[in-house]
């Protein structure tokens, strides 16, 4: 580990991530029963999808940053911008007044369908390919890093 | 998803020509890659020897096939605002794929010579059972995606060339093949940067188009909110719980798409991956203009009588192209059409034959002996098959094509993508997941297609078949986590906690 390696001492974050995974896939799987075996698609069906697929992603992204052992440090600010952006967006289009031939448009769309494709499809780009960048040397893959994995070959392969 | 109708004639000069030299670069680029390809290493993983913009283009246009050009944009003329969630995960998909497996793939390769997507799976369980079956699944759905693809490729070659459909499969495929065969990967990869550059800079051009022939994204928008308000409405035509459920499976799927997480394997140097989410999600961004603009120009254009109603939602590019585009620019997105199916194709073959003559033989213990060499022959033979299929029947095409997302999603997300990154995953989680996915997918998709049971509005296949194996996997791992404690190897765990 370099000298700005993640921060340690956080043993939870992949468990957490993982319940977190869990909880969410059993809600999407909600969604999708209640889809299946009622009339007509209950109310709460679209939240419970929303949600879900939400927080499927953050916890995937948050199992996939975090290195055993480690929190993902910066990376939280981006990661839960990202699950705001998500639970907002899609929250906000679910409650949001249908438009009609009048309605005001933002940046040239009406207001609901602004939100998804500006707000969900448009600025996690400028967020989290960018954290990415910004974190990887730190908090991805440093060159001891790498190290430490080629030794490890180098290490098998005299075995 | 791709087109699946014949597009309207376009055998004109201009569309001939660029074609033409669209076709001729391809040819000189898989001359010029098979004279580096000497190895199997070469021939499936391009030697470890692409840098980050050829990876990057390369899996942007792997990623996209012929539905983003047609199919895609008939889909948003269609059934509006919905049809976009299909591709709206694009945001953060890549990144998401950079922090699961981009940095873990890559390692693998480093610690062992790894070329296919089922031997990092078979190295992270020691279990030549699941690579197997990952092989397997691998397999099934490479057959029907390529089957789908060469079927596109043969209406967009027909459409230009007026060879006829038959034939235009089997040019399309001999093409594909000589540049995949010869060239294997590495050509796959260098045709792929060109073709992508040429996919994002058409897309570009025709969005340009697309705003002058509409007054503007708000002239779009003001004209068809004023006869058809639902069609921009957040979910358009569609159910909020399909439009969420598109999202769910093209995003968290994304993850076990194996045509590009196979590409990790290549790169040169595992630290220039740091840039590649953010080249690789704009690349997709600006390809994908085409996809959205068409759609909802087209839509505005006949609600205001400037176009006829189409007949067919597929013609829908093809029929702004002509009409409002110059020639050459349609020309030059038609070859994009082209180079996008191509591109897709490749990687298809690639990971097949991978699957054919590595994996499947290393799951009964053995190994071929010239790898190379058998690679080639199976490229040969699982294109010959495709496109058989593809001459078939366009209903049983359209089938096989449907669940091949469905499939790569339910079997490699779990038992790769969280499996990478949870040690407390177990090989029995990973082959009851495997299995769920094969035969959730291949059960209720055939039951769908023969009428026999029939989902609601919103409840797809591919989302159950992902949720159903992502819960096996979870809690088969868990069960069994006792009599698997210490199942992974030193230098895999390894690459799995930096």
């Amino acid at each position: 580990m370099t000298g700005s390696s993640p921060s340690t001492g956080n043993l939870m974050t992949r468990p957490l991530a993982l319940v977190a995974l869990l909880v969410s896939t059993l809600l999407i799987a909600a969604a999708y029963v209640g889809a299946l075996v009622a009339a007509v698609v209950p109310v709460w069906a679209p939240w419970a999808l929303m949600i879900g697929t939400s927080t499927v992603m953050l916890a995937t992204m948050v199992l996939g940053a975090s290195r055993a052992g480690a929190s993902i440090g910066r990376l939280t600010v981006p990661f839960a911008a990202m699950f705001l952006v998500l639970l907002i967006g899609f929250g906000a289009v679910l409650i949001m007044p249908a438009e009609t031939a009048s309605s005001p448009l933002w940046f040239g769309l009406p207001a609901r369908a602004a939100v998804v494709l500006y707000g969900v499809g448009v600025l996690p780009l400028f967020v989290l390919p960018i954290a990415y960048a910004v974190t990887f040397d730190s908090l991805t893959l440093s060159e001891a890093d790498l190290e430490r994995v080629r030794a490890a070959r180098r290490e098998r392969m005299a075995a | 998803m791709i087109q699946s109708t014949a597009l309207p004639p376009l055998a004109q000069p201009i569309i001939v020509g660029v074609a033409v030299a669209y076709f001729a670069v391809v040819a000189a680029i898989g001359a010029w890659a098979t004279r580096r390809t000497r190895t199997a290493s070469d021939f499936f993983v391009a030697g470890q020897g692409i840098g980050l913009w050829a990876l990057a283009i390369a899996s942007m246009a792997a990623t996209l096939s012929g539905f983003a050009f047609i199919g895609g944009p008939g889909l948003v003329y269609t059934v509006g605002i919905g049809a976009v969630f299909i591709i709206l995960p694009v945001s953060l998909t890549n990144a998401m794929g950079a922090w699961v497996l981009a940095k873990r793939m890559r390692l693998l390769a480093e610690v062992r010579d790894m070329i296919t997507v089922p031997d990092a799976i078979g190295a992270r369980y020691r279990s030549r059972l699941a690579q197997g079956l990952a092989a397997v699944a691998i397999l099934i759905a490479v057959v029907g995606y390529m089957a789908t693809n060469v079927l596109a490729l043969g209406l967009v070659i027909d459409a230009i060339f007026g060879v006829g459909l038959a034939w235009g499969i089997w040019i399309g495929t001999l093409i594909t093949l000589a540049y995949s065969v010869s060239g294997g990967i590495l050509a796959g990869v260098y045709t792929d940067v060109f073709q992508g550059s040429l996919m994002a800079l058409a897309s570009v051009l025709v969005f340009v188009y697309v705003l002058e022939a509409g007054s503007g994204l708000s002239g779009i928008s003001r004209t068809i909110l004023g006869a058809d308000p639902g069609f921009l409405g957040p979910w358009g035509k569609l159910t909020p719980l399909a439009a969420l459920s598109f999202f769910f499976v093209f995003g968290l799927g994304s993850l076990g798409q194996p045509h590009v997480v196979h590409k990790f394997y290549m790169l040169r140097d595992p630290r220039r991956l740091k840039w590649y989410p953010l080249i690789m999600t704009v690349a997709l961004f600006v390809t994908l203009l085409l996809y959205v603009g068409v759609g909802l120009a087209v839509k505005s254009l006949v609600v205001t009588g400037a176009m006829p109603a189409l007949g067919r939602p597929d013609d829908a590019t093809p029929t702004f192209l002509l009409r409002f585009t110059p020639l050459l620019l349609a020309a030059l997105v038609f070859s994009g059409v082209a180079a996008a199916i191509m591109s897709t194709v490749n990687s298809f073959m690639s990971i097949g034959a991978a699957a054919l003559t590595h994996d499947l033989p290393v799951a009964f213990g053995r190994r071929v002996g010239n790898e190379l060499r058998w690679g080639r022959i199976s490229t040969v033979v699982i294109s010959v098959i495709a496109s058989l299929v593809a001459q078939a029947s366009g209903s049983l095409v359209a089938f096989l094509g449907i669940f091949g997302w469905g499939l790569f999603a339910s079997t490699l997300v779990p038992a790769l993508a969280i499996g990478l990154n949870w040690q407390g995953a177990t090989r029995a989680g990973a082959v009851a997941s495997i299995a769920t996915g094969i035969v959730v997918t291949l059960v209720f998709e055939t039951l769908a297609y023969f009428k026999v049971y029939a989902f609601p509005a919103g409840v797809t296949v591919s989302g159950l078949s992902l949720v159903a194996s992502v819960l096996v996997f979870l809690v088969v791992s868990y069960l069994t986590r006792a009599s698997e404690g210490a199942a992974i190897d030193a230098d895999i765990r390894l690459v799995m906690e930096v």
